[in-house]
């Protein structure tokens, strides 16, 4: 911009920034001040004790990834793809193997989703036509380990308990409430304070 | 020559064109499962209609030649032909197992293609059996999967095996919803071209078992390359992806190869991926063979190259080799300062580069490039065993020898065994090659050298067509491109000026001499085979991802 240009000051334009300013700080400290007031201990605390207590969350929340499987315990997955080609961070690796059960053909003798990379978008289960992965409502991944301890591979994704602690999340084909019979183990029942 | 408007499009044809081929040739889409340009049309699979002005009924463009003055109108403008087109989809999908997600096909199936059609795809079905007739799925024919759920009984690959490979393996069996393709017994398929079944079928009812599962066909990326299988140099696309190759499947060339290629051609990717690399320079030390960086490595080529004079040099070529590598090795063995003698042969017997193996593709010569040795004057001298013997005699000083190993069949033992001859008469030895190998042992410097696959260049097939050859991976390790090494090695200043691409060495170095007259590099790159599959036709469904 000109330097003179610059010197030129509309002083009505600067009066409206200077009100909206000052009301527009006024509304926060407000939130701030009543959020103060609220949480003087003993009284409605705001913050809670995580990792002890935790806040209730959605239904639908998209967290780690789970592999479905089928009654007799095999992956669900056909090893079809579709997932890492609709993954944008490209983190899902698929190694495909024929089996000889003639009605399944192939199957996933590698799955692998680098959670490193994930940005938990929740593509791979809109893309899956099978349901064979779906979403759990699992957040908590911090490990002491960028690379190797978020690299998660089928048994990750099929055997850890934490599946079941925190159930099923997002699975766009399915209708709520949840009918959670396809996830690898029976999952208990979930508290009943949660969103949908 | 009859004019015949196509969608309102004039075009001018030979006499005795199909309609198909004159909308292929003017990029008019006429869907077809049955018709392919290297098989004799049958018109049996409906999927090719058009109206034509003035017949009552429509008619297959794959069987109706033209007429002049003739108006064609496909499913693109006319209502007719999109319902009938619509139809015959229809009917093809009541019993197809819709097993798109376990299917190598997914991506490259006409089926799949046809389906996704803005003008005749997409329609719900009218007929919902209570039950879909089932077949056999997932059967073994050798270097072949039959899926018989998935076929839509085009006969292409009844009519190749009849028609072009002469096994006449496959047949129809049964009637009506029923209808199979079988080979007798379920044997093993024993064509030596079997592969191209899996090309020639349009869905995903033969497959390759080479390919089986191993990766979807949208993740690959494509090099338009030359077999180097043999001296008939094959018109070859390079699937790869994450820098190894996924598959080699012919390009339609009718001049070379029509749409075929061998099996052998096809599988000898796998030789090459099963070389033992070569991926750093090495140089003689006390200790043997110690590896060395290339500017260390190439100071000690240049000087050794440079003496002892008074005694003849021996460079040894390799018709694996590029034609820039070769016309660069010439330089290299010009500007040697001793009389050089240099060869590819063994004996000095030209070999019989034309010589077939069958009646269709295969040459006795499993090297891509005799023909341009020959012509580069890379075959001079008396033949390797010659130049092995002056070794033995003591009259040899320096030996240049670039070796690649064949990619169909073996290394040859006798050649070889020359090789470790001259490396022992020498007294100064510089060897180029992509392999670990024993021969070697006692050179002074070896260079690791890019293989087929890895780097350009043109190759001059037994006919004397030269085609070019398109780099698909990068080399492993440090190896790089042979031409560039030799180049390297040659005295600073005596190819200017300095080439630095293989354009370059064609259009300035090889193009100079009279059997490349008239060749530009850059037409020869963009004289571009037609590739088969998908054989000009777009792929539908794809624009989802491609705007993403
Ligand atoms: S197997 Fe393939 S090529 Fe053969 S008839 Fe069926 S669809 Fe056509
Ligand atoms: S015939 Fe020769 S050039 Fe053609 S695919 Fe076979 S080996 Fe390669
Ligand atoms: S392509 Fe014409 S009838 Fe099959």
């Amino acid at each position: 911009m000109d330097k003179k240009d610059s010197q030129v000051v509309d002083v009505s334009v600067q009066a409206m920034n200077l009100g909206t300013g000052v009301t527009g700080m006024a509304a926060g400290f407000a939130v701030t001040l009543k959020n103060m007031v609220r949480s003087v201990p003993g009284r409605n605390t705001v913050t809670i004790q995580y990792p002890e207590q935790r806040k209730p969350y959605s239904r639908r929340f998209r967290g780690v990834h789970a592999l479905t499987v089928r009654p007799n315990g095999q992956l669900k997955c056909t090893a079809c793809f579709l997932c890492a080609t609709a993954c944008p961070a490209e983190c899902i690796t698929i190694e495909a193997s024929a089996v000889t059960d003639d009605a399944i053909e192939k199957v996933a003798s590698r799955y692998e989703i680098d959670l490193s990379r994930c940005i938990f978008c929740g593509f791979c289960v809109d893309a899956c036509p099978e349901e064979a992965i779906v979403m759990t409502r699992e957040y908590d991944l911090a490990t002491h380990d960028r690379m190797d301890e978020l690299q998660y591979g089928i048994s990750d994704l099929t055997d850890r308990e934490e599946i079941q602690a925190y159930g099923a999340g997002y699975r766009p084909h399915m209708q709520y409430p949840l009918v959670e019979s396809y996830l690898p183990t029976e999952l208990p029942a979930k508290p009943q304070d949660d969103i949908d | 020559m009859p004019i015949v408007t196509i969608d309102g499009h004039p075009i001018s044809v030979e006499p005795d064109t199909l309609i198909i081929q004159a909308a292929d040739r003017a990029g008019i889409e006429i869907p077809r499962f049955c018709y392919h340009p290297d098989l004799r049309p049958e018109g049996n699979c409906r999927m090719c209609l058009v109206h034509i002005k003035g017949f009552a009924n429509l008619s297959p463009a794959c069987t109706t030649p033209v007429t002049d003055d003739m108006v064609v109108n496909t499913a693109h403008q006319h209502d007719q032909v999109r319902q009938a087109t619509k139809g015959v989809l229809e009917f093809l999908l009541i019993n197809h197992p819709l097993d798109c997600p376990v299917c190598d096909q997914a991506g490259e199936c006409s089926l799949q293609d046809f389906y996704l059609h803005p003008d005749y795809g997409l329609h719900p079905s009218d007929v919902d059996p209570p039950e879909k007739v089932r077949k056999r799925k997932a059967l073994n024919l050798g270097p072949i999967y039959l899926d018989s759920e998935r076929c839509v009984m085009c006969s292409r690959c009844v009519r190749f095996s009849n028609e072009v490979s002469g096994t006449g393996e496959l047949q129809f069996v049964h009637r009506g919803n029923h209808v199979e393709i079988e080979a007798f017994e379920d044997r093993a398929l024993r064509d030596p071209y079997a592969g191209n079944l899996a090309d020639v079928c349009p869905v995903g009812a033969l497959t390759s078992r080479d390919f089986r599962f191993k990766r979807r066909v949208w993740f690959l990326r494509h090099a338009n390359s030359i077999c180097a299988g043999c001296s008939t140099g094959c018109n070859v696309r390079i699937d790869y992806a994450e820098n190894a190759i996924d598959r080699v499947v012919p390009r339609r060339n009718p001049a070379v190869n029509k749409s075929w290629m061998c099996d052998e051609g096809r599988l000898s990717y796998h030789n090459l991926q099963d070389l033992p690399r070569l991926e750093s320079p090495l140089q003689r030390t006390e200790a043997g063979l110690q590896p060395v960086s290339w500017e260390e490595a190439m100071l000690l080529g240049q000087e050794g190259m440079r003496g002892p004079y008074g005694r003849v040099s021996a460079v040894v070529a390799s018709a694996m080799a590029t034609n820039e590598t070769l016309w660069i090795l010439r330089q290299c063995a010009n500007s040697l300062p001793t009389p050089t003698e240099i060869d590819f042969r063994l004996q000095s017997i030209n070999p019989d580069i034309n010589a077939r193996e069958d009646h269709l593709l295969r040459r006795l010569d499993k090297a891509p490039n005799s023909r341009g040795a020959m012509l580069l004057g890379a075959g001079a001298g008396r033949g390797i065993e010659a130049m092995a013997q002056s070794a033995e005699e003591g009259k040899v000083g320096v030996v240049v020898i670039l070796h690649y190993p064949p990619l169909v069949g073996q290394d040859d033992n006798a050649r070889l065994a020359a090789f470790q001859r001259l490396i022992r008469g020498a007294a100064f030895s510089v060897v180029l090659t992509n392999t670990v190998s024993g021969w070697w042992n006692g050179a002074d410097v070896v260079l690791p050298v890019a293989s087929w696959s890895e780097e350009e260049g043109t190759f001059t097939n037994f006919a004397g067509i030269t085609q070019l050859t398109e780099a698909a991976l990068t080399p492993p390790g440090e190896a790089r491109p042979a031409w560039k090494a030799l180049r390297d090695l040659l005295p600073v200043g005596s190819l200017s000026p300095r080439l630095a691409t293989v354009e370059q060495i064609f259009d300035r170095g090889v193009a100079v001499i009279s059997a490349f007259e008239g060749l530009h590099y850059a037409t020869l790159a963009s004289r571009e085979a037609t590739v088969y599959p998908p054989e000009g036709r777009k792929s539908y469904g794809q624009e989802g991802f491609a705007g993403r």
